[in-house]
């Protein structure tokens, strides 16, 4: 006896799968609509942003239209030395049509993000095309070249001939200091230039070292708080949200004066005879006063996906084991830590991942060594206004991220996360 | 009761539509700056032109007008920028560009407005505001009676031992650098910006810093908030700083801090206005404008902070009317950036240099920092 062959029906002949299925698919909607406004919102404010930025980071079509003829002129050009003539000529006819479009100033913008000094050289040649001085039946390349001296260097050109594809990823490049040359190799920038490389590494480093720093000092709270009696945990845990309720900026710069040379912990330490008045050590605008203030700030954030983890987990399991012949040690290292892992996890992943993206803090308290990659996004995003690159750095430092989930994922497995 | 509370929701939305039709919102680096703003020339114009004048604080920097323009919802009309974002905005069709003479009122003894001010405008999108200066200033208990009195002494660190404080961008350090370094400036620091239009001249000056932040007696703090500079002197943190010259005398004048300023290779800065093109009431915003940046407008904010009217003639109005500082008893002209005894020798702040080169030269900068 088969299924296909006797269907069960319902009492109004329809088969019963058939009907089942029409009255979990009308649940499924329903299901849907009740969250269709948190995959909307999260569309409108997460997706369509980090698309947006990817577009961003990779689209030069702007220039591409801005240039066509000059584009298209110097593809047989090798890049070498300075283009010919017929390349000059057709970027004179399309600065042209960009200066009557008044959108010179937009094409100065982009050549000078792709090498710095184009702002003045491109303005240059705008003011000898208003007033005519550029007669078009004598030699272009030789009148071009006399207006800027920097029309006669081929660096220049070369920048020129780089932005000419639509899509490009030189802005992933630049954030590693390499750049695409004009033989279509992937080259270093000159050496004292590269700094995006130090500066990914710093950060690393800084998100690193501050992760095992509030894993070392909340551990301990966290335990102290799940197991003390509940009159002193409630005070306990005040002091550890009592920094959640002072801004960012108050907690930083209390910690400057607590730390500098002529501080409060300095003139402490002098006081009571531990380093002389002329050698106080610095603890302030160097990496000591980055891990310090940063620890102290991103704490809360490790000490209490911790505190929901140990709270349920029983004494009994610890004494279990210290009954069946462990020492505390064992017993801890063996029972206790093991199942503390999820929130170790929770903790570690939002402490690092935080940490990564801080600059306000690093830069008040850190000296010169308080850059991270941060800076530099909120530098290109505000100052230069070179969006693109910030996007790409964005993008990349999103991407770091993901890779660290992944890696814990592979590690230690994301279901084991807990937050509380 | 219905038809009250919906005449009351028809009456204060047409309030709304009313109020934000005749407001120019102008963007400022908040603080006690936009206080003397406000204080010194706003409040006088939105009561002569019957315009409302709001102000909104930002943090500097064209991030957020441009998104305004791209997301096409403009809210600002006029913004305080430094000269190097007035550049890049005007190129990027941000702000309008100015018929100066026509658009700015004349001094009141007929000079038009394009010979008042004290520098030209770097842009034609620019008009000038406030002159202010990047000075040193020290801890006058670290040196024993001794004083530094040139932009040598800040480098010199056999004779003025101890710490100093740097401003964390390479803007500013660069020149003075030089000049501490003993470049012959030049008009308006002509000859510096010269030399940093080449390798050796960057390379020169980037060694001059390395080597003061090297040094056993000296040492480099980078600040990055104005206020940290006069913070630094009076903790004893460092024995000099570099610094805004409204934070220093904000900090001696006011506050009677134990520091003095030394002007000698200062650098002149300027802060400029921009009308934003398509802004929400720019025919009002433009007249605003005029009236704010006239005489005794400019000459007004000078009042609440120790920053130089852009324009020469507001100088005479406050020099004719001492003590005009809002204490009643502190003379501004000493105070004043442009004041003849403080622009000895002294550079403008190349706004175009920056606009154009900050980007690479950053880099350079943070990786000299780097190898620190």
């Amino acid at each position: 006896m088969s299924s296909e062959t006797k269907q069960i029906l319902t009492t109004d002949g329809i088969p019963l799968e058939i009907s089942l299925r029409k009255a979990e698919r009308k649940n499924k909607i329903k299901a849907f609509l009740l969250v269709s406004p948190l995959l909307l919102f999260l569309l409108i404010t997460y997706i369509f942003p980090i698309g947006e930025m990817f577009t961003r980071s990779i689209d030069d079509k702007m220039i591409t239209n801005m240039l066509p003829k000059t584009f298209k002129s110097m593809e047989t050009w090798d890049g070498k030395e300075l283009p010919p003539e017929e390349v000059f000529a057709s970027f004179l006819s399309d600065f042209k049509i960009l200066v009557d479009k008044k959108e010179h100033g937009k094409l100065a913008q982009r050549l000078n993000k792709e090498k710095n000094g184009f702002s003045s050289t491109v303005k240059k040649l705008f003011r000898q095309v208003k007033r005519n001085k550029i007669d078009e039946s004598k030699n272009i390349k030789e009148q071009i070249m006399k207006v800027h001296k920097r029309w006669r260097d081929v660096e220049y050109w070369r920048a020129i001939k780089r932005t000419a594809p639509p899509y490009t990823s030189a802005k992933y490049l630049k954030a590693i200091d390499m750049y695409l040359n004009e033989d279509n190799k992937i080259t270093q920038v000159s050496e004292d230039r590269r700094i995006h490389r130090i500066l990914w590494l710093r950060t690393v480093e800084v998100a690193f070292f501050v992760t095992v720093f509030c894993f070392l000092m909340g551990y301990p709270i966290a335990h102290l708080l799940a197991t003390l009696p509940m009159k002193y945990s409630n005070l306990l845990m005040i002091c550890v949200l009592l920094p959640f309720w002072t801004s960012l900026l108050v907690r930083t710069a209390s910690w400057m004066i607590l730390l500098q040379q002529q501080g409060v912990v300095n003139d402490f330490f002098v006081m009571i005879g531990l380093v002389a008045d002329d050698n106080r050590p610095e603890m302030m605008y160097n990496k000591v006063g980055t891990y310090v203030a940063m620890t102290q700030i991103l704490l809360p954030f490790m000490v209490l996906p911790l505190y929901s983890v140990m709270k349920t987990i029983s004494p009994s399991l610890m004494r279990a084991g210290k009954s069946l012949g462990g020492t505390p040690f064992v017993a801890f290292w063996k029972v206790y830590f093991p199942l503390t892992i999820p929130g170790i996890g929770a903790g570690c992943l939002l402490v690092f991942i935080l940490a990564i993206g801080y600059y306000i803090t690093p830069a008040l308290v850190g000296g010169s060594s308080g850059t991270l990659i941060s800076n530099r996004i909120a530098y290109h995003m505000k100052t230069t206004l070179d969006w693109s690159f910030a996007s790409a750095m964005g993008l990349m430092l999103l991407g770091g991220v993901l890779v660290i989930y992944w890696l814990y994922n592979k590690l230690v497995g994301v279901d084991n996360i807990k937050l509380g | 009761m219905k038809k009250l509370s919906k005449l009351l929701l028809a009456l204060s939305f047409a309030l709304s539509i009313t109020s934000s039709a005749f407001a120019v919102t102008v963007a400022s680096w908040g603080g006690a700056y936009t206080e003397s703003q406000r204080l010194g020339y706003g409040d006088p114009t939105a009561k002569k032109l019957g315009v409302e004048i709001n102000w909104v604080d930002y943090s500097g920097g064209l991030s957020e007008i441009k998104a305004q323009k791209e997301a096409g919802a403009i809210t600002w009309d006029i913004i305080d920028v430094y000269a190097k974002d007035i550049i890049n905005g005007c190129d990027e069709g941000i702000f309008v560009e100015f018929d100066f003479d026509k658009d700015f009122p004349a001094a009141p003894d007929g000079t038009p407005a394009s010979e008042d001010f004290f520098a030209p405008m770097p842009s034609d999108c620019a008009v000038g505001n406030i002159l202010y200066s990047w000075n040193y200033a020290f801890d006058t208990r670290a040196f024993d009676g001794k004083e530094p009195k040139t932009i040598k002494d800040f480098f010199n660190t056999k004779k003025f031992p101890g710490k100093r404080a740097l401003y964390t961008g390479a803007m500013t350090n660069l020149e003075i650098a030089l000049a501490g370094d003993g470049v012959y400036m030049g008009k308006g620091g002509s000859e510096i910006y010269k030399l940093l239009e080449t390798e050796a001249g960057i390379n020169r000056a980037m060694d001059k810093i390395k080597e003061l932040c090297n040094d056993e007696n000296g040492g480099c703090v980078f600040w990055s908030a104005g206020a940290q500079p006069p913070e630094f002197l009076v903790a004893q943190e460092v024995v000099m700083a570099t610094g805004w010259n409204g934070r220093f005398f904000n900090a001696e004048i006011t506050e009677g801090a134990p520091i003095k300023q030394v002007w000698d290779g200062q650098g002149l800065d300027y802060e400029y206005f921009g009308l934003v093109a398509g802004g929400p009431d720019e025919a009002n915003a433009k007249k605003a404008l005029a009236e704010m940046t006239s005489t005794e407008g400019l000459a007004g904010s000078a009042k609440y902070i120790a920053y130089a009217p852009y324009r020469i003639s507001s100088l005479e109005i406050i020099e004719a009317n001492e003590p005009w500082f809002k204490d009643g008893k502190t003379e501004m002209m000493p105070q004043m950036p442009t004041a003849p005894a403080n622009t000895k020798k002294y550079f403008l702040v190349n706004g175009e240099f920056w606009a154009e080169n900050d980007a690479e030269l950053s880099e350079k900068w943070e990786a000299m920092k780097a190898g620190l």
